[in-house]
């Protein structure tokens, strides 16, 4: 009975994840996307803890929740889409993409269907999978500390360097804001243009101010 | 997957964590007028009915419209976010030898409960296409990663003397030794920060209403807002109990039941979390950050190193 429960809900979770796979490609946000991209592997999440990886499975959850948001948020901030709300197209290279994933499902569903797989557990007699785990745990433990130390270390390094008030003081001192007119250098902002010349500043401001409103708004 | 705690079944379980969130989300509803009624010193006698009274106006008031929004994301977001207080309430024990699922990576669930919760505060200021909703999703967002890593930190220092991620290990470990709130000081108060944060209370509000012209429900009214506000106080529900399991022993004590004790330890968390709101200025996001990162981030791992050597010796 129990078994017959598992196999339902990883049928469901299947069908989900890959429902939600397909979602991030044709709807047209960023932050839609990336979210459909979260439902889906928190269903392959779901998925590991069927089959009772439960720390993998929800790791995952944790870790893809995190990672998603983060992503949602440079996405948008480095697309072309404010807010997310803007149509965009979300394919690269659809045919060759078409092909590869017809392709790659065709080969591991013959490999799923045709494949003589064990139904027994493995009990690992020659102890491969006990080795590697002692090499990973035992003497290649501080190769991978000092991987993890060089990681943080160049993540804290790189937002130093990113970041807009630095050690040695604001980081954007002696940038120029480019022209709102390409090439032609009165149209910068701040640029004082003799007479009223806060005007340019205050349209520039606004302008970037709006942002978070729907191009909609205009209309 | 069960570690110390019998399984329940899955219906039972789940009429357990809607009992539980829907008692604790009125608990807290009532606390917060009976505290703000006693801070003004006005009489309490109409504190108790204040809740009842402004969930029927809240509910009677219109929806406003906005331009193209995200329906379904909108009305999806209040229902995750009670949805994720559920999650974390599920692996608590709620008895002396009684949870809807220990399971034995317990504080990984309750971590994930709380970064998709963050997910679903941040979905509820984008859905309604509005810019002052969609701002505050953002400034949750940044306060949110700073949170989740005192709350990791946090968790895994009390799973440190109880050799095991699971709840009912770390009630059972201090059984056997000393609360934790003794036993490791610096957590409770690193964790209630993390609970107001995490649930939108208090001075670490920073995604709701009063904070930059209403926050996430700048645009939500009626049902909706009742629904938002019903899943903020489960949310607190839920990590009211969680920090009584975590640093009081949960449903450990003599004489009365588990789920008395445990009832009894979460009303008084409750209590404290409201008076804390009540009697603290709103924290700028921006000052939030800085200092989470600064001293409270530093000060978890201090707690944590302390913890393992404490476990150690």
């Amino acid at each position: 009975m129990t078994g017959t429960w598992v196999d339902i809900a990883f049928g469901v979770f299947a069908v989900a994840a890959a429902w939600f796979g397909w979602r991030v490609f044709v709807t047209d946000s960023m932050v839609r996307a990336t979210f459909s991209l979260l439902a889906s592997f928190l269903n392959v999440g779901a998925i590991l803890v069927l089959l009772l990886a439960e720390y993998l499975g929800v790791a995952m959850f944790f870790m893809m929740g995190v990672e998603m948001t983060v992503m949602a948020i440079y996405m948008v901030a480095f697309m072309m889409n404010p807010a997310g709300l803007n149509p965009m197209q979300m394919v690269h290279q659809p045919r060759v993409a078409v092909v590869v994933g017809v392709l790659s499902t065709a080969g591991f569903g013959a490999v799923a269907l045709a494949a003589d797989l064990d139904t027994v557990a493995i009990v690992d007699p020659d102890g491969t999978i006990r080795a590697l785990g002692h090499e990973l745990m035992g003497s290649s433990m501080l190769v991978m500390q000092v991987v993890g130390v060089t990681l943080v270390a160049t993540m804290v390094g790189a937002v130093v360097l990113s970041a807009a008030s630095g050690r040695f003081g604001p980081a954007d001192v002696g940038s120029v804001p480019p022209a709102i007119v390409p090439g032609d250098d009165t149209t910068r902002p701040g640029v004082d243009v003799g007479g009223d010349g806060g005007g340019h500043d205050h349209d520039h401001g606004h302008g970037g101010g709006a942002h978070g409103h729907d191009d909609g708004g205009d209309a | 997957m069960i570690e110390v705690a019998g399984a329940a079944h899955p219906v039972v379980g789940a009429l357990v964590v809607v009992a539980v969130l829907a008692l604790g989300a009125m608990a807290v509803a009532v606390t917060e007028s009976v505290v703000t009624a006693h801070v003004a010193g006005s009489p309490l006698g109409s504190a108790w009915s204040r809740p009842w009274r402004r969930a029927a106006l809240v509910l009677a008031r219109p929806q406003p419209v906005t331009e193209r929004p995200d329906t379904l994301l909108w009305v999806l977001a209040p229902a995750a976010y009670v949805g994720m207080a559920a999650l974390g309430l599920t692996v608590l024990p709620l008895g002396t030898v009684w949870a809807v699922a220990d399971v034995r990576t317990g504080i990984v669930v309750l971590g994930s409960a709380e970064v998709l919760a963050m997910v679903a505060v941040f979905l509820h200021g984008w859905a309604p296409n509005s810019p002052l909703p969609l701002v505050a999703g953002y400034r949750f967002v940044a306060a949110g990663l700073s949170f989740l890593l005192l709350s990791i930190f946090v968790l895994i220092a009390a799973a440190l003397p109880a050799e095991s991620m699971s709840f009912g290990r770390i009630v059972a470990s201090q059984e056997d030794g000393a609360w934790n709130v003794l036993r490791q000081p610096l957590g409770l108060p690193l964790f209630l920060v993390v609970a107001l944060a995490v649930s939108l209370h208090g001075p670490l509000d920073v995604a709701d209403a009063g904070e930059l012209a209403g926050g996430t429900t700048a645009e939500v009214s009626g049902p909706a807002r009742l629904a938002w506000g019903f899943a903020r106080r489960a949310m607190l529900t839920t990590y009211a109990v969680a920090t009584a399991v975590v640093f009081l022993a949960g449903p450990a004590g003599p004489l009365l039941p588990g789920w008395a004790w445990l009832a009894v330890k979460s009303l008084a968390v409750v209590v404290v979390l409201v008076w804390i709101g009540q009697r603290t200025a709103r924290v700028p996001v921006e000052r939030f950050v800085r200092v989470a990162w600064t001293v409270l981030l530093p000060l978890s791992f201090l707690h944590l190193a302390i913890a393992g050597v404490v476990t150690l010796a």
